[in-house]
């Protein structure tokens, strides 16, 4: 029978998942690397003036967006499983959580400032940056939420 | 907050214990600690009235209004 501890553990398992691509994404990073210059390359084929092959510069500028996109998305994730584990423990509206999703909304604005300055150089990074921006937005409201909810819990909480 | 709880001095005069008024009131010793030592933020009716019936007082005794000295 589904339950909710049930759905927390998925919950929690979906977000360690998350941490295994997110580290082996990092540890391919050589070779998706090579693929996506390859693409590009692949994609500037034809047009006067660009090279058909991949650019060294290219590869470098790929590494950073992939390496900083990919630290700031491990902190991000390990910040929502510390915040699953605290409604675990029952300790669901506290300002620790408060503080957690606002965290977790920085990073998203910060994957989408990354994404954002990679579009210079490819201009698929734009839809990442987008969805990005949108779900720091999302999250941003949440925590909103979440802070009133910690003030209408302390007030009961202390209403004898 | 310009709301006092006087329990303690009703509780002094009718010489009753903390955790004697808390068994009569039914709530928790910790409950009774937050009404007496100024950090509720509200109280129920129903709590206000076992206090009474415990105390064998009026609300006026244990409630008290002393405004903000910085408020106009």
């Amino acid at each position: 029978m589904w339950n909710k501890k049930r759905s927390l553990s998925l919950s929690r398992v979906c977000v360690l998942v998350f941490i295994g691509a997110t580290l082996a994404i990092l540890v391919a990073g050589p070779w998706l690397v090579d693929w996506l210059a390859g693409t590009r390359a692949e994609a500037q084929a034809g047009i006067p003036g660009y090279s058909t092959t991949a650019d060294p510069a290219d590869r470098g500028l790929f590494f950073a967006t992939l390496y900083t996109g990919g630290a700031v998305a491990l902190y991000l994730l390990v910040q929502l499983y510390r915040l699953l584990n605290n409604i675990a423990a029952e300790k669901v509206f506290t300002d620790s959580n408060v503080t957690l999703l606002r965290r977790i909304s920085w990073c998203c604005f910060l994957g989408a400032l990354v994404s954002g300055l990679s579009v210079l150089y490819y201009m698929p990074w734009g839809l990442v940056a987008v969805a990005a921006a949108f779900m720091a937005l999302v999250v941003r409201v949440i925590k909103n939420v979440m802070a009133e909810a910690v003030v209408i819990k302390q007030e009961n909480d202390y209403t004898i | 907050m310009p709301i006092v709880v006087n329990l303690d001095v009703v509780m002094a005069r009718r010489k009753m214990s903390s955790t004697e008024l808390a068994e009569k009131m039914d709530i928790t010793p910790a409950n009774l600690s937050i009404l007496k030592t100024g950090k509720a933020k509200a109280i129920r009716f129903s709590t206000l009235e076992a206090a009474c019936e415990a105390l064998d007082c009026q609300p006026g005794d244990i409630l008290e209004y002393r405004p903000d000295p910085e408020k106009p």
